[in-house]
């Protein structure tokens, strides 16, 4: 508390005392103004902040200064001798060391470091101060309620002071100067007493005139110490030492009034110290000129203040009274109103004072900036103030009411005093001046909001122009932008990625650190190579076929691909030479078969032979066929007929029965081929839809087999077939082979067929005409090159006949032939209608009309001429025909009596030996023998048979002269003319199994002892019987006998 | 030109237009040139940086793509194994504007330098 009011006090009194220094300075010459100049500069120089650092420095200037002082002082000190000011001493040492403790400003300190005598001297020099404070501090206590109200008002104004802050700047501004000039004079009479007493030689007319002012303003004073006397007693009525000090009126209402107005100075002082502060320091960096034009300006207001003070003081009382408050607040009015007088008033110093408001503007621009700190430190001040005013309240009443006469007369010299203000003075004051603003900067921060108000308000204003333009600008660039924004279109790109770096591996790491720098990590992976592939499912095969329904043979499925063909050649080459092996194997085997079954036959027939002597007559041995199979049960055999180029083979056919079997072949004829020398089995077992009238071999190699059917058609089986291409069927434990017909006529040839039953199927001799020797054989070469091309005659009942070309094809189509509608898939043999001849002519128009129809039955060619037919009839009668040329004479063949006669020719055959003779057997059982050339009969046998019809009738192979026939009641009658010519020789009755076929068989070229007669029983079986020796060596005379017999007919 | 109605050059001349791979060459060879051997220094790499961005820029402003505005933006970090990751996102018109980037690595340094040219129509 005390401290802050000597603080206080300081403050108070420090600016003004710098004040005067300069305006001493000014007033005394500008030499002593330039040596202040100086020394402020160095001032300047020695900062607060060194003052605390360095002390001992800077003291031997303050003690020239306080030694100064000192002298001052103790004058004071002499005249006052009141013991209160010791007290004051004391309390102010004691201030001193609170104000140490405090410890806020070095500068405390450092002042108990300088010795007692400079100690002593400052606490003196502090306690004038503090009088002077504690007497302010005493009108304060009496105006406690004004100090609040001038709380509040500041208060106030701050608030107002936002909204009028120009003119508030304005006005402190004036108000400054006002108060610069107000307070001059004060200070100079504080200071004068001091001066005055060791400084005997002042300018005289200076301190006249400072005297003289001094004077007037001590009458202005009593007045206005008189009005405000009033106020005083009224409010501080219990209060003693006011009292008191009311007894030393005069001093003491001078000095009440310089309380008064120093406790109002407070306030304007503090400002204006700060502001003069900061002029000032604007000054030192700027011009002198402007500064000694202030300094000249402060002094002349100083001249001036005293003259106006008065008005100034009138002022000021009267408000005060008026508001009933304290000095200060309408000071501040007041001040405004009285800048224009101030700065108007001035009578002998107009130009000056124009000079200076000249200046003062300049100062307004170049203050323009600091106004923010001037307000700021301003309103510390006060602040300052507000809390310093009742701290001043303490009752110190005394030291200043006994000063006041001291006082009183320092004030006189003040003016002088002024004048004579040392540099040091003036260079101690400023510093204390700086001191001074330091605890005010430490309460900034109570004006912290208002003055950053004021201060944006400020920039907003300033910065107006500037947002102006940059709005005009971001106008533009806005216009800019939406019209560019319409043409452009914007997108936010994908991330681009700069940089992927990533972390190292540890073990890379590793190598990098600890490994080799100049060694690399490879590796190699040996037996690369070696690799193991296993693949368990095998391979799917794949390959086309074709078949076709029904599947009566193996053939009817195929293999057209392709890519087969490779497969095919391979087994064509295997076929190819399988049919070599087959080929040799077929001849070998029938070879080997045929020894086997001659030796086993010869055993049996040699067996048979002694046991069958007896049955039969002229045979000497027999043969039995193995008929008994299963598909031949139950069947007759209608025709066995042995082979012309091939005797040992024989075919014998067997009629279809009505006997269910077995096997499926019941409507079927079935001719059977057999080798008669492996009789176990037939060779081959041929099948035909129907019954089977005729039947023939093909000339030479016996490997087609024609037959003619009562339908009349004309079939062929091609005996070189594959067996495996037919219709197989096992039955028991053999396999059978069924072969159908290869080609048929059947319904394919309507037109140029039969349409009545055949009867006769012969094969026409290949052999030219004029062939000489036809016992002769063709040749196998001869057989080769006309191939398997010869004529086939076929004859049915109507007398048609029909002359066909077996044709071979050189391949056959498995598919069958779409053209050849009768050939067999598969069959390479076909049948081609060459011709065909209308052979019945009726010998006589009256023959025929009472006969029945004619009928032809027989067909038989020519042995040695091909040219010649002929054909038996109906009638008995042998019609004799030519292929093509000239008819041969005689047409017909009669009977030796009669013409005609109705009895079917039942058989015909030519010799063997001369092919000019045969014989001609008739279903009347009569027996001719012609001669070809005649159509008379060499020899006419009636009743030979006993009238039975002669089945069958033929000439032994071996013997020229002998003949056998069958008559239809199962007899056989041999026939040896050379022993009887008009009688058989041997009549064989075959009564217990009747014959129903008979054929005879031997070679008549190798007359051999094998000739015999092949017997088809009514059972089924087919015996072999071989002729007696007898019967079978021929004589010589036997050809002669027939040559005599022609020789005899003719 | 009347006033009001003002004209824009919506796109660069061809030729004049803002090619990466130009850039990235430009990029390329200054930062071969400056940073081929240099080890890390925590010291020297703002400098360093800085140069190298300017030299970079002056280099792509020489090359004359007309009326490009240019964001050089250059990056240098020490390898010490770690993994960095560095991507960038713009909003522009893809058709005028682009970049390129160029990435220098070293035993002791990582240097990344990206240029984004946007057109100013």
């Amino acid at each position: 508390m005390h401290s802050e009011k000597k603080l206080t006090k300081e403050d108070t009194w420090r600016p003004a005392e710098l004040r005067k220094h300069i305006r001493d300075k000014d007033n005394r010459d500008g030499h002593s103004r330039r040596r202040d100049d100086d020394e402020r500069k160095h001032r300047g120089g020695q900062s607060v902040e060194r003052r605390h650092r360095d002390p001992v420095e800077s003291r031997p200037e303050r003690d020239k200064e306080r030694d100064r002082r000192h002298g001052d002082s103790r004058d004071r000190q002499r005249k006052d001798g009141s013991h209160d000011r010791r007290g004051d001493k004391d309390r102010g040492r004691r201030d001193d060391e609170d104000r140490r403790k405090r410890a806020d400003d070095g500068r405390d300190r450092r002042e108990t470091a300088p010795g007692k005598e400079d100690l002593r001297e400052r606490e003196r020099h502090r306690d004038r101060h503090k009088d002077k404070e504690k007497e302010r501090a005493k009108v304060k206590e009496k105006h406690p309620e004004e100090d609040r109200d001038k709380r509040r008002e500041d208060r106030e104004k701050e608030r107002r002071r936002e909204e009028q802050e120009r003119e508030q700047r304005r006005e402190r501004r004036r108000r400054d100067e006002s108060d610069e000039v107000r307070r001059d004079p004060t200070e100079k009479l504080h200071r004068e007493p001091r001066d005055r007493k060791h400084r005997g030689e002042h300018e005289d007319k200076r301190r006249d005139r400072v005297v003289q002012e001094d004077r007037r303003r001590t009458e202005d004073r009593e007045y206005k110490e008189e009005v405000r006397r009033h106020k005083e007693e009224r409010e501080r009525r219990h209060k003693e030492r006011r009292r008191h000090d009311e007894t030393h009126k005069h001093d003491s209402a001078s000095r009440e009034r310089q309380d008064s107005k120093q406790s109002a100075d407070d306030v304007r002082s503090s400002r204006g110290d700060r502001e003069r502060t900061e002029r000032d320091k604007h000054k030192e960096r700027r011009k002198k000129e402007e500064e000694t034009d202030i300094e000249r300006r402060h002094k002349e207001r100083g001249h001036r203040e005293a003259e106006d003070e008065d008005v100034e003081r009138n002022h000021r009382a009267r408000s005060g009274s008026k508001k009933s408050s304290s000095g200060k607040s309408p000071t501040y009015e007041k001040r405004e109103e009285d800048s224009n007088p101030q700065t108007a008033g001035g009578k002998n110093g107009e130009e000056k004072a124009e000079k200076a408001d000249l200046a003062e503007q300049e100062y307004e621009e170049d203050f323009e900036k600091l106004e923010y700190e001037e307000d700021f430190e301003d309103v510390e001040e006060s602040a300052d103030e507000g809390e310093d005013g009742p701290d001043v309240d303490d009752g110190k009443e005394g030291p200043p009411a006994q000063a006041s006469k001291e006082i009183e007369a320092i004030r006189r010299a003040m003016a002088e005093e002024n004048e004579r203000a040392g540099s040091a003075r003036s260079r101690h004051s400023a510093v204390r001046e700086e001191q001074e603003d330091k605890p005010g900067g430490s309460e900034g921060s109570e004006r912290n909001q208002g003055e950053t108000s004021r201060r944006g308000k400020f920039i907003d204003f300033v910065a107006a122009k500037q947002r102006e333009v940059s709005q005009k600008v971001a106008t533009r660039q806005k216009k800019r932008s939406t019209e560019l924004l319409r043409l452009i279109d914007l997108d936010v790109t994908a991330t681009f990625s700069l940089l992927d770096l990533p972390p190292v591996s540890e073990y890379e790491m590793y190598i990098k650190s600890f490994g080799n720098a100049n060694a690399k990590q490879a590796y190699v992976q040996c037996n690369e190579d070696d690799t193991d592939r296993d693949v368990q499912t095998e391979e799917i095969e794949m390959c086309e076929k074709w078949t076709q329904h029904p599947p009566e043979y193996s053939g009817a499925c195929g293999d057209p691909n392709p890519s087969q063909e490779a497969r095919d050649k391979t087994r064509g080459e295997l076929v190819l030479d399988s049919q070599r092996l087959m080929s040799f194997l077929r001849s070998a085997s029938q070879v080997m078969v045929v020894l086997l079954e001659e030796d086993q036959a010869e055993r049996k027939s040699l067996r048979k032979l002694k046991t069958q002597k007896d049955s039969l007559s002229f045979s000497d041995g027999s043969l039995q066929l193995n008929a008994k199979l299963p598909f031949l049960l139950g069947r007759q055999i209608s025709l066995v007929h042995f082979s012309p180029a091939q005797k040992h083979t024989m075919l014998s056919v067997h009629t279809p029965t009505a006997t269910a079997s077995a096997v499926r072949l019941d409507s079927c004829a079935v001719v059977c081929v057999w080798n008669i020398w492996e009789p176990s089995r037939p060779q081959q077992i041929l099948v035909y839809g129907s019954e089977v009238q005729c039947c023939c071999f093909s000339p030479g190699k016996s490997s087609l087999v024609f037959a003619g059917t009562p339908v009349g058609s004309v079939v062929l089986w091609d005996l070189r077939e594959h067996s495996s291409t037919h219709y197989r069927l096992k039955i028991g434990e053999d396999d059978w082979t069924f072969r159908h017909p290869t080609f048929s006529t059947d319904a394919v040839m309507c037109g140029s067929g039969h349409v009545s039953p055949v009867t006769s199927v012969e094969v026409v001799p290949s052999f030219a005409a004029g062939r000489l020797r036809p016992e002769l054989p063709p040749l196998a070469s001869e057989e080769e090159s006309s191939g398997l091309s010869f004529q086939l005659a076929s004859l049915d009942e109507s007398g048609l006949l029909n002359f066909w070309v077996v044709v071979e094809l050189p391949r056959g189509n498995e598919a069958g032939s779409p053209t050849d509608l009768g050939l067999r898939p598969g069959g390479k043999v076909k049948l081609l209608h060459s011709s065909s001849l209308l052979t019945v002519q009726r010998p006589s128009l009256r023959e025929a009309a009472k006969t029945k129809p004619f009928q032809t039955l027989l067909l038989k060619y020519h042995p040695t001429d091909s040219n010649q037919f002929f054909i038996g009839t109906s009638l008995g009668l042998v019609s004799h025909g030519t292929s093509h040329g000239l008819k041969a004479p005689p047409q017909f063949y009669r009977f030796q009596e009669v013409d005609e006669r109705t009895a079917d020719v039942s058989a015909i055959h030519f010799s063997p030996f001369r092919p000019n003779l045969f014989l001609v057997g008739c279903a009347d059982g009569s027996i001719r023998l012609h001669a070809v050339s005649h159509d008379r009969p060499l020899a006419e046998w009636m009743n030979s048979t006993a009238g039975e019809a002669v089945v069958s009738l033929q000439w032994a192979q071996t013997r020229p002269a002998v003949f056998c026939v069958f008559d239809a009641a199962s007899n056989l009658h041999v026939w040896d003319m050379l022993k009887d010519d008009a009688q058989p020789v041997l009549t064989e009755k075959m009564t217990a199994d009747r014959v129903t076929a008979m054929a005879v068989f031997g070679d008549s070229r190798q007359q051999n002892t094998y000739s015999g007669i092949a017997l088809a029983h009514e059972s089924g079986n087919i015996e072999l019987r071989y002729f007696t020796q007898t019967l079978t060596v021929p004589s010589p005379a036997e050809e002669g006998k027939l040559e005599s017999l022609l020789t005899e007919a003719f | 030109m009347v006033e009001g109605s003002d004209t824009y050059f919506l796109r660069p001349n061809h030729q004049l237009k803002f090619k990466p791979a130009i850039v990235k060459g430009y990029i390329r060879e200054i930062v071969r040139e400056r940073l081929s051997g240099v080890q890390y220094d925590p010291e020297n790499v703002p400098e360093l940086t800085l140069s190298l961005a300017e030299s970079v820029k002056d280099k792509v402003k020489n090359a004359g793509f007309d009326r490009y505005k240019l964001v050089v933006q250059v990056l240098i970090g020490e390898q010490r194994g770690q993994g960095v990751k560095m991507s960038s996102r713009c909003l522009w018109d893809a058709d005028t504007d682009n970049y390129a980037e160029d990435v220098f690595m070293n035993d002791s340094l990582f240097c990344v330098v990206a240029v984004f040219g946007s057109y100013y129509y």
